[in-house]
């Protein structure tokens, strides 16, 4: 369970970037975490990961504590990716067993096999390959909070499309996900809530049930809300194909 | 084994829903029998890139529909009694028909030129 109450943020020298904003999150949900470039995302991410401090005490709380209190329990998948070039997957996993104590190397074993990676150096494979070990290294460190920071930059649609599929194929339910993407289209049928922040306030928090009983989609949501879609050509062309 | 790969899910009604629906409809077209095993729940959301919270309310949909029938330790399999599958075979039918009452309506036709048309097809297609 997160927990934020009252959560203001600023930058030192700074414009406010994020001004009171309250929600929660219960266990195992999904929520994406919207907004156009420079509306506060990003920041939001780094308090409840504990990377940034908010402005005063206790705004953020994570299963009752702060969120620098839980290391070990938050993992970061990027789309950067945090594995190294020149291991195959089986010596990343040699390495990430003996830094994280809590990685469990059966499951990455198994998720390797899952995903049918072959034992090559890392730098060798295809993006989707890449983010296929990504995936199984995040999730094999079960952690039971799970950020992530635009996972489709750089992706193209075939490798966005294996993403989601390793990553729907190794969760277990349990986990507490919040994601940020302009990708809305690959998280469409993926999220179970939705949140939109604009001009460093909450503005929209709907869950998906609410959502498609009003018959709208996210893509409508965010167009009402935000009023311009990004990537808007790019989904144009999509459509096309 | 159902395969769950053909669905196309919209962006529209809840992905559950879609999920139910579409196991009817399989049942409907013969593509799906009493007793086929289904994917586990992360297969299911594997294959439709789901959250595993969503597959699994899509079972208990299922199971709660008398659809779907979950064994003690093992896999789900499709049961269903005679009257669910005259249920889904009236549905389907209806949900054909709708659609179709829809569009001849969008042409501004009326019952009775339709009533010749439909005739028409008909015995064409009773020919051939």
């Amino acid at each position: 369970m997160v927990q934020i109450e009252k959560l203001y943020f600023t930058y030192p020298n700074y414009a406010t970037v994020l001004e009171d904003l309250t929600f929660s999150v219960p266990k195992g949900q999904i929520v994406a975490i919207l907004g156009a470039n420079g509306a506060g995302k990003t920041t939001l991410l780094k308090l409840i990961a504990g990377l940034l401090a908010p402005d005063g005490n206790l705004q953020v709380l994570i299963d009752g504590k702060a969120p620098l209190e839980l290391a070990g329990k938050i993992a970061f998948i990027s789309e950067g990716g945090t594995y190294f070039n020149d291991l195959k997957p089986k010596e990343y996993g040699d390495f990430l067993q003996d830094f994280f104590p809590s990685f469990d190397r059966p499951y990455f074993d198994m998720l390797l096999e899952f995903f049918q990676l072959q034992e090559r150096p890392i730098k060798k494979m295809s993006k989707g390959q890449k983010a296929k070990v990504e995936v199984a290294a995040g999730m094999a460190k079960r952690t039971p909070y799970i950020i992530m920071d635009e996972p489709f930059v750089g992706k193209d649609m075939f490798t966005r499309q294996d993403f989601m599929q390793a990553l729907a194929g190794t969760l277990t339910g349990e986990e507490t996900i919040f994601i940020t993407t302009h990708e809305i289209s690959e998280i469409e049928n993926f999220v179970d809530r939705v949140i939109i922040l604009k001009e460093n306030n909450l503005v929209v928090d709907v869950t998906l049930d609410e959502l498609r009983q009003e018959g709208r989609t996210i893509q409508e949501l965010m167009k009402e809300t935000v009023g311009y879609q990004e990537h808007s050509f790019c989904s144009l062309l999509e459509k096309i194909e | 084994m159902l395969d769950f790969t053909q669905l196309d899910l919209n962006t529209v009604e809840p992905v559950y829903t879609q999920i139910n629906e579409f196991v009817k409809r399989q049942i409907f077209l013969g593509k799906a029998k009493k007793g086929d095993p289904l994917p586990s729940r992360r297969e299911l959301a594997t294959q439709l890139k789901i959250n595993p919270n969503t597959a699994q309310r899509a079972f208990r949909a299922m199971e709660e529909a008398g659809l779907v029938l979950t064994p003690k330790n093992t896999v789900s399999i499709l049961y269903f009694d005679d009257d669910l599958l005259l249920d889904i075979q009236r549905e389907m039918t209806a949900d054909i028909v709708a659609e179709f009452v829809r569009r001849v309506k969008e042409n501004n036709l009326s019952l009775d030129e339709v009533m010749i048309l439909l005739q028409q097809e008909w015995e064409k297609g009773a020919e051939e």
